[in-house]
């Protein structure tokens, strides 16, 4: 089953796609690394990113990884570079 | 954009931050010490001179981070009275505050120890982030160590 979720970009994740946040059309019970693979498949320059990025679903840290995520109609989802807060 | 959970105030905002006001609200007649920190910008990296900075957010989950880092500071230091965290997006000029830290509690050590746990969790796990807008070359989006996910935070032993 597929759910349209939004993902908002930050930071360098911004710069690369060109978007500050997009709706995609996913299965809902994808993987978080399937889901990083789905947005490199659409903007090929995030691949930079593969090995210093985490994601947020429902704003939780999520690494990617296999485990299953639940994603809902309407979840935002978010790409997280290495952060730099303080 | 401010949130009040209480005793815990968290305030993200564009405008210039006060160490005043941040000491006063947090100040309250049964507490002997509060503790400031003020985080601001430096005017040079490794050799390059920075002439500004410009900070981004993921606003909402920022805020439910730093009401998760207050939760965990009154867990961990339950005399702790009063928090605010104020941290600043958009443009922060040189020497200007980017983010200041108030904490009081009856006795000194609790809030000293509160305000260290607060800034170096913040760094952990708060989605905000910087970049260095250099006098001459390319802007740098910057990556605290304390982040997990960072180059910095890897095990070098790993490639």
């Amino acid at each position: 089953m597929n759910t349209e979720v939004s993902v908002l970009y930050f930071a360098k994740s911004a710069e690369f796609t060109g978007l500050k946040a997009e709706n995609i059309t996913v299965p809902s019970n994808i993987s978080s690394l399937q889901l990083w693979q789905h947005l490199e498949t659409r903007h090929p320059r995030l691949s930079v990113l593969r090995d210093q990025v985490v994601l947020a679903v429902r704003q939780e840290y999520v690494p990617l990884g296999e485990q299953p995520l639940t994603l809902r109609d309407g979840d935002e989802v978010a790409v997280i570079p290495p952060l730099s807060g303080g | 954009m401010a949130a009040d959970g209480g005793q815990d105030l968290i305030i993200l905002t564009t405008d210039k931050l006060s160490a005043d006001s941040v000491s006063q609200s947090v100040t309250c007649p049964s507490c002997g010490a509060v503790s400031l920190f003020i985080g601001t910008t430096r005017d040079n990296f490794e050799g390059k001179k920075v002439i500004r900075l410009e900070y981004e957010a993921y606003s909402p989950m920022a805020e439910s981070e730093l009401r998760k880092i207050c939760s965990e500071i009154r867990t961990k230091w339950p005399s702790v009275r009063r928090i605010n965290i104020q941290h600043r997006l958009g443009v922060v000029p040189i020497t200007e505050a980017s983010v200041i830290i108030g904490i009081s509690s009856p006795h000194r050590s609790d809030s000293l120890e509160a305000v260290k746990y607060c800034i170096n969790t913040l760094k952990a796990t708060v989605p905000i982030w910087k970049k260095e807008i250099y006098e001459s070359g390319e802007p740098c989006w910057k990556e605290n160590k304390e982040c997990l996910w960072a180059d910095a935070g890897k095990d070098p032993k790993q490639s």
